[in-house]
């Protein structure tokens, strides 16, 4: 909680630097104010500090330490995400309006992983999803992102419909929103599974797919990452894509413990879609940040099967895991795909990245650290993070689709390698790139990121239990 | 018995007004016939026995968000058929997916009975006081933080539409 109403007043105070014109410091001040609420997170994840508002806020909201590893985990990214692309508050008439949105959205997001009740959820997901839909098409002049930002508000206010559908007739059913109330009725012996119950179970979990943009529900995905100016897109990849996720799987680890298991067909369409939609029609991309839409739609079918099967006891841990790896891989992407976009007027085609090693060494090691990962290339993170995954879907003696999700997976190798060549092998046809000292400390320290949590889950146990 | 008829009545003038929505050509009366359905919908609040719902309801749908619909057709002008033609196949495909969405709806809830409400038959249920002390008792923390999600619809808002200086 007193990371809500940290993040929530620093929100304010950069509305309140617009009109008291402090405008020139409001920018490290946010920095300030997440790391404070980093450390805070940290604090409480470890039980140092501990405030009476954290316990269960009106068993509205809970804290408990899944919620609390995962706010830790989304104020790290926002954090990084903030350093990271400093320059999209540099653009003095907008940027208290750009820094405010996003720290609203953060608040949308620490509800949506804190949620004990579905009035929550809905809510969390409305305040993270408003922001977004004006940040996707915060390039006002470009038409693509104005087109990005309609495409994202008609069907996201389509999807958040449905999810309230869904909720109205699981209401119906069991008379509660309250979530442990629902686990109590849902598992008891004499509970019946009523259409009613079932049509609302499907309405939910197929708003949630959405959200986190699984196929078949991903149709939105690669326009909006497309159109949105790259510093959102990124922003949308990791801190939108993880809490979504993180909410997913806090409904069946609070609320619906057995749904998974009955609704099995559709988790497994809704995981082999994805993994195999997402990596096959990426190979056709030639646009880098469209790819990076596909890929990451595949990745989703790797963190639904932690969904899908989050009866073992190290499935919550492993999609942990798999977030923490694929948020820091893909802020490196998009870091690097910003400045390469910078530096080659706004063109993102494979074909920018053209011997990117000439024009500057640790822009192309950095990337090619991070499509490795993003393929799952041992010793780096993703490869342990898939590894996790798939090890919990053979404990549940999925075997068959352990098989198809690395064939999935060698297929994403072939269209990561597509641009590591380009990089590589090709000639240069722009000048080279300078970087500033910061951008290569943070280029470095994305990297080290990158190979240390794969090298740390051998010897360090990162995962929280 | 009158509650019957009157429910029968109002469901009957919303579905008919809300087909008649879909299919009018000119956008200004399907504006004007979702404010029917509107009142229709109020009306079946009253029946539920919740009047500040229904009272709010009229005051917010069929008043401020209509009139700013009909402000909106005015502005860009789109009371002729301007709307551009789709395609036929989307037409069928859009006709099927909402036609079998219906379907597995009503097919799945036909013979769901409903958990008797309790409460239903306190005359007070649906007064402002009763809605007072719930949302500031119970449903505070959400009640508080929707104050977040109106200031970044507000910002938002503000920001999408102030011109960007060169």
């Amino acid at each position: 909680m007193n990371e809500i109403l940290i993040v929530a007043g620093l929100g304010v105070l950069t509305l309140l630097a617009e009109i008291f014109s402090f405008k020139k410091f409001i920018a490290p001040i946010v920095i300030a104010g997440l790391l404070a609420t980093w450390v805070v997170a940290a604090l409480e994840l470890n039980g140092n500090i501990y405030s009476s508002l954290n316990a269960s806020v009106l068993n509205m909201l809970d804290f408990d330490r899944y919620a609390q590893s995962f706010v830790l985990l989304l104020t790290t990214i926002a954090l990084l995400w903030v350093i990271i692309n400093y320059n999209f508050f540099s653009d003095e008439s907008n940027k208290a309006d750009h820094l405010s949105l996003i720290l609203f959205s953060m608040v949308g997001g620490f509800c949506m992983v804190s949620y004990t009740n579905f009035v929550m959820l809905f809510l969390g997901i409305e305040i993270l999803s408003i922001p977004m839909y004006v940040l996707a098409g915060s390039n006002k002049r470009s038409l693509r992102s104005n087109e990005a930002s309609l495409k994202y508000f008609l069907m996201g206010s389509f999807a958040t419909g449905i999810l309230l559908f869904g909720i109205a007739l699981l209401y119906g059913s069991t008379g509660s929103f309250y979530v442990y109330d629902l686990r109590v009725k849902t598992t008891g012996a004499d509970f019946v599974m009523t259409p009613m119950f079932t049509i609302g179970m499907v309405m939910l979990l197929s708003a949630m797919a959405f959200k986190s943009s699984a196929a078949p529900f991903h149709f939105w995905a690669p326009d909006v990452y497309t159109g949105s100016p790259s510093s959102v897109t990124s922003f949308m990849s990791t801190f939108v894509k993880t809490s979504a996720l993180a909410a997913f799987m806090r409904l069946f680890y609070t609320a619906l413990p057995y749904v998974p298991e009955t609704f099995d067909r559709i988790f497994l369409i809704l995981i082999i879609g994805s993994l195999f939609l997402g990596n096959i029609i990426a190979v056709f991309q030639t646009n880098a940040k469209r790819l990076l839409a596909y890929s990451s739609i595949s990745h989703v079918g790797f963190m639904l099967m932690a969904i899908r099967f989050f009866s073992e006891p190290t499935s919550v841990a492993s999609l942990f895991f798999y977030m923490a790896a694929y948020a820091i891989t893909t802020l490196a992407a998009f870091m690097v795909l910003k400045i390469v976009e910078e530096n080659s007027d706004g063109d993102v085609s494979i074909s920018a990245f053209n011997g990117l090693v000439k024009r500057n060494p640790l822009l192309a090691g950095t990337l090619t650290i991070a499509l490795l990962s993003m393929a799952g290339i041992p010793p780096l993170s993703g490869f342990f993070a898939k590894f996790n995954i798939l090890y919990i879907a053979l404990n549940h003696g999925y075997f068959w689709l352990v098989i198809v999700a690395i064939l999935a997976s060698l297929v994403g190798v072939y269209y990561y390698f597509k641009i590591v060549i380009a990089m590589f092998a090709s000639e240069p046809v722009l000048t080279p790139i300078t970087l500033t000292g910061k951008q290569k400390i943070l280029l470095l320290l994305l990297t080290l990121l990158i190979v240390g949590m794969g090298l740390n889950s051998f010897v360090f146990d990162l995962i929280p239990s | 018995m009158i509650t019957q008829y009157l429910f029968y009545f109002l469901t009957f003038v919303a579905i008919f007004s809300a087909l008649l929505v879909v299919f009018s050509k000119n956008p200004i009366y399907s504006a004007l016939y979702l404010i029917v359905t509107f009142f229709a919908t109020a009306g079946h609040y009253f029946l539920l026995n919740a009047q500040f719902l229904a009272a709010v309801h009229v005051i917010v749908y069929a008043g401020a968000i209509m009139v700013l619909f009909i402000y909106v057709i005015m502005m860009l002008n789109l009371n002729k058929e301007v709307e551009p033609h789709k395609s036929t196949m989307l037409k069928v495909a859009a006709t099927v997916c909402g036609g079998v969405l219906g379907l597995v709806l009503v097919a799945g809830l036909r013979e769901t009975e409903l958990t008797a409400l309790s409460e239903y038959s306190n005359p007070s249920i649906g007064l402002i006081e009763r809605l007072g002390n719930v949302l500031f008792g119970t449903y505070m923390v959400p009640f508080e933080i929707s104050a977040v999600l109106f200031l970044s619809a507000m910002v938002g808002a503000v920001f999408l539409s102030k011109k960007t200086i060169h």
